[in-house]
């Protein structure tokens, strides 16, 4: 975020605090959804974003914005949890089904069987917004196992450190590897399919 | 040496940058002569970048409601007790 920004927001223009609620909103209720599930999310970002507006004069820059909502938005989950006397459940296991994802792509001999195409997209923030992918990618996330969809949400859309990851979900490392492993593939995969063919 | 398939299974830890520098070394030499993995590579890189900007912006409504829970909020503090 650039400097000026910043101190506007944090000189508490609302108007830049309601850019900020556009543009990380919706990243920031999928997130929600992946601790407390989709009918809560709502309520707990409308909560994390007042803690939000009345923490961002203390907001340093130091890592980037969206990490530094995700946080408050786990918090926020997490205390709605426990109100709620429930805690985050996350398999800490990794199921044989499925296996590896890409398993197919190689041979016996661990070469290359069938290779990725060439993608073309004309930025790597555009890769992922065309309508139709969007949609594949959304019901893909939905067929996931849910320990595989909170790794992709927390680590790559929300961008939060690995070992403070594994420990809000009470993972262990080696786990949680396999687990956003097996995610990336999956999309990986999505994406190929969508480049080489047009549809998913 | 490196066979493509563990390669893509190390690839997440080397695109966020947790491999040591003699596993990191590997996955160079063998992409210098494997235009495939370099290829993967690339594109997995490029799918983590575009990751955070998956969601579309929220409409009008969304932004206002936000917006108005928090004027209730800063109303209700103002309130003399
Ligand atoms: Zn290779």
């Amino acid at each position: 975020m650039e400097a000026e920004t910043l101190s506007r927001l944090r000189s508490g223009e609302d108007g830049v605090f309601s850019e900020l609620v556009r543009e990380h909103h919706r990243a920031l209720t999928a997130l929600a959804a992946t601790v407390v599930g989709v009918s809560e999310a709502e309520e707990v970002v409308q909560n994390a974003w007042l803690k939000a507006h009345g923490a961002i004069a203390g907001f340093e820059g130091r890592s980037a914005i969206r990490t530094w909502l995700s946080r408050i938005v786990i918090n926020e989950a997490r205390m709605q949890l426990r109100s709620r006397k429930r805690e985050v459940f996350l398999e800490d296991q990794v199921s044989s089904e499925g296996q590896d994802p890409l398993g197919d792509w190689f041979n016996e001999d661990g070469r290359w069987r069938s290779p990725p195409v060439s993608w073309s997209y004309d930025s790597p923030e555009a890769l992922l917004m065309g309508v139709d992918l969007s949609g594949c990618l959304d019901d893909l996330l939905a067929r996931m196992p849910a320990n595989q969809r909170s790794m992709l949400e927390m680590r790559d859309t929300s961008e939060l450190p690995f070992d403070e990851i594994c420990n809000t979900l009470t993972l262990s490392a080696s786990n949680a590897r396999v687990l956003l492993h097996r995610a990336r593939a999956q999309v990986f995969k999505l994406v190929n399919h969508y480049q080489e063919t047009g549809e998913c | 040496m490196l066979k493509c398939r563990e390669l893509v299974g190390k690839a997440d830890q080397y695109l966020d940058g947790e491999l040591l520098l003699r596993e990191r070394l590997a996955i160079r030499v063998h992409i210098l002569m494997c235009h495939h993995c370099r290829r993967y590579l690339r594109q997995m890189g490029a799918l983590l970048r575009a990751f955070p900007h998956r969601h579309d912006s929220a409409s009008d409504e969304e932004v206002c409601a936000v917006m108005e829970h928090l004027q209730q909020h800063a109303d209700k503090q103002d309130e003399p007790a």
